[in-house]
């Protein structure tokens, strides 16, 4: 009987064997855990890869007036691939160039530059942005998002 | 923390199933060799958690199957391995199941009381011969697609239902994208449900009737399965679950080239396992066909089915009174499948070497990403396009090459008389050259490395004039020769004079055009100098 099996053997060995199961099992375990779980929750701390898009030319633009430039930002998609559209505003102001992501800081609608009162309005709930992005009027929680800007040779290169 | 697990056990008597579950009494001598079924219980336990890992990712569509396990295999961090380890997983259970039958048989294990649990155990066995059938359709690269036309062509020979059945397999009368659904399907949903409902019955029916033992029934003690022979169990789980990891870390998985029904050239060969079936119809041809594919396994499944119906003698040592006829028996079939699988392993058919770039994908490959290329005016970033590293090849060859040579059109064959297509951006020939570069990048075939100024003329020469009637490492016409290992047969000196006129150097007329004219003295040079190389 079994009884009989475990006074033959010694306790300290019996012990041993326990620890040498639980042991293994938890090595085939870990290693399992990390090779799936890591391809399973890798992606959701992968960083979307930012590049400089050529937005438009300096000199097409006016002082202080946001032009529209409609941004192709195409990326990998799991196994697939999509291209983004993103609307930016381009205003110069003095020697500097701004891009102004058009998305409506308050529910995320597209902003639009209204040229008769020379402001930016957001048509969903009536907010109101200066042509630098500053809130004037309405909901909006915060001014529109400056995107990073550079000047190469008169191209403006705007980074997403 | 006690109070919490007596109040669950009150509940659920968790303790009881525990304590009935591990302190089983098993005969004295049982050892080593009874720890077959714990190996194949951790595989299969190993091929359903690295398949749910691997079925967040997959798309079973053939627009993006391919891209899915390709984006498995580069983009996603450990993916190699969790592929890796389902791949090797495969291979590992088909044998460690062997094993266990093998075991089973030896020391007939299988008599009565226990027929039922070796039948059980035998559609065990089937069922992972049909997870590894189904599972191989699913990477949808060349080896997926023409190694299943194999397998649904065989369906077809079956006498009388033949035709229903591989359009059942097929999902209609393509290997398509229903096809990839349902066999999807069956290797994730239907077989693993099979699989589980198996395991349960094979394990209550073992539990029930307890283990056999040795052959010869010993005096002693009992054993308790915890931990006296759960640890030779865990032990040989643990070496087999090394082995594992480092064959899948080794050796990693890899894939073919995006499959493509076009290219009837493609030798298929099915997963080793299967190479003895597949080497056995090379012997029946014609009529006889049906002997290979259905009378001969279907024999060797109903010998194994019908083992513990005919095998009544109390007597359980292979080598002893009336069992030696069914040793011999299953040695014969043992003999068969191994021979046969080593004469298929031995007859490998020349294969397209992912080290091998051959002369097309070279050319395309100067065309795609060389200086001045067509493509990077759309494929840029902020263009139209996405940038060729992350384009996926979702569209057939006809589109590719109509898309090269007039980008605007999005489906071949839409342009009409009234708006005739612009003159080509690009000749079909240089389009081939870059369909060839772009499947040789997209299945990881790693780039080719000193790819010099003559290798680069002549590859440009090649996939405009000889990629028409030669092939190299795998691409280009089969109308002349396999230029692949053309160095081993001619000099450079030879080729060199060839090229300029085959039927002067041959002293007869020669299908082959002399090209001493039609191109350039460095382009023959060129080709000369890389031919004969070709050893």
């Amino acid at each position: 009987m079994h009884r009989a099996a475990d006074s033959i053997e010694s306790p300290g060995r019996r012990g041993f064997f326990v620890r040498l199961i639980q042991g293994t099992y938890a090595v085939i375990g870990a290693t399992l855990a990390f090779v799936v779980g890591g391809a399973v929750v890798a992606p959701s701390f992968g960083r979307r890869q930012t590049m400089w898009l050529h937005a438009g030319d300096a000199d097409a633009l006016e002082e202080g007036t946001p032009l529209p430039i409609t941004l192709r930002v195409a990326r990998p998609d799991g196994p697939s691939e999509v291209v983004d559209r993103k609307i930016v505003y381009l205003v110069k102001m003095g020697n500097e160039v701004r891009a102004l992501d058009s998305t409506c800081t308050h529910l995320g609608c597209r902003t639009r530059f209204n040229p008769d009162t020379h402001q930016i309005e957001c048509p969903c709930h009536g907010g109101v942005y200066d042509v630098t992005g500053n809130v004037i009027g309405g909901p909006p929680p915060a001014p529109l998002r400056a995107m990073t800007t550079r000047v190469d040779a008169g191209k403006v290169m705007v980074q997403v | 923390m006690k109070a919490l697990f007596d109040w669950i056990d009150s509940r659920t008597s968790y303790r009881w199933l525990l304590h009935h579950l591990l302190y089983e009494e098993l005969p004295t001598g049982t050892a080593w060799l009874f720890t077959t079924g714990s190996i194949v219980t951790l595989l299969i336990l190993c091929q359903f958690v690295t398949g749910l890992g691997l079925t967040m990712y997959y798309v079973p569509s053939p627009r993006l199957a391919f891209d899915s396990v390709r984006f498995i295999m580069s983009d996603l961090p450990l993916g190699w391995m969790l592929r890796g380890l389902h791949y090797w997983g495969a291979s590992f259970l088909v044998v460690a199941t062997v094993v266990h039958m093998l075991r089973v048989f030896f020391l007939g294990s299988y008599k009565a009381p226990r027929e039922l649990t070796w039948l059980s155990g035998l559609t065990m066995l089937l069922v992972i011969l049909g997870f590894s059938l189904s599972g191989y359709l699913l990477p949808w690269d060349q080896k997926a697609y023409w190694a299943t036309t194999v397998t649904i062509n065989i369906a077809r020979g079956t006498p009388l239902i033949g035709d229903a059945m591989a359009n059942v397999l097929r999902g209609g009368v393509d290997l398509g994208a229903l096809t990839l659904g349902r066999w999807y399907s069956a290797h994730v949903f239907l077989l693993p449900a099979t699989l589980v409902l198996f395991i349960v019955v094979h394990i209550a029916l073992m539990r029930k009737h307890g283990i056999s033992g040795p052959i010869e029934r010993q005096a002693g003690p009992s054993i308790l399965f915890y931990p006296w022979h759960l640890i030779k169990d865990t032990v040989m789980m643990g070496a087999v679950f090394a082995s594992l990891i480092t064959a899948a870390a080794l050796f990693p998985a890899h894939l073919d080239e995006i499959a493509n029904p076009i290219d009837a050239s493609y030798i298929p060969r099915p997963e080793w396992y299967f190479l003895s079936l597949f080497q056995m119809l090379k012997y029946f041809p014609g009529p006889l066909e049906p002997v290979a594919t259905m009378v001969l396994p279907g024999l060797a499944i109903g010998f194994l089915a019908a083992l513990p119906f005919v095998d009544r003698s109390g007597d359980r040592h292979p080598l002893r009174g009336p069992r030696r006829m069914f040793t011999a028996m299953m040695a014969v079939l043992g003999i068969g499948v191994v021979a046969l699988t080593a004469i298929g392993m031995a007859d490998r058919p020349p294969h397209k070497d992912r080290n091998d770039w051959g002369l097309l994908p070279i050319a395309g490959m100067q065309i795609a990403t060389g200086e001045g290329n067509a493509c990077v005016r759309c494929h840029e970033n902020g263009g139209p396009a996405a940038p060729l590293a992350i384009t996926r090849l979702s569209k057939d060859n006809e589109w590719l090459l109509s898309h090269m040579a007039d980008p605007l059109i999005i489906a071949p064959g839409v342009r009409n008389p009234k708006d005739p297509s612009p003159p080509p951006v690009m000749s079909r020939f240089k389009a081939q050259a870059a369909v060839a570069y772009l499947k040789r990048v997209h299945a990881g075939d790693p780039l080719p490395t000193n790819v010099t100024d003559t290798v680069k003329l002549a590859a440009q020469t090649y996939a405009e004039t000889c990629v028409v009637c030669h092939r190299i490492s795998g691409e280009g016409g089969i109308v002349g020769p396999d230029l692949t290992l053309v160095g081993r047969r001619r000099a450079e000196k030879e080729i060199h004079s060839f090229i300029e006129d085959p039927e002067a150097m041959m002293g007869e007329p020669s299908v082959m055009p002399a090209f001493g004219k039609r191109l350039k003295p460095e382009q023959i040079d060129a080709l000369a100098t890389y031919l004969a190389s070709r050893k």
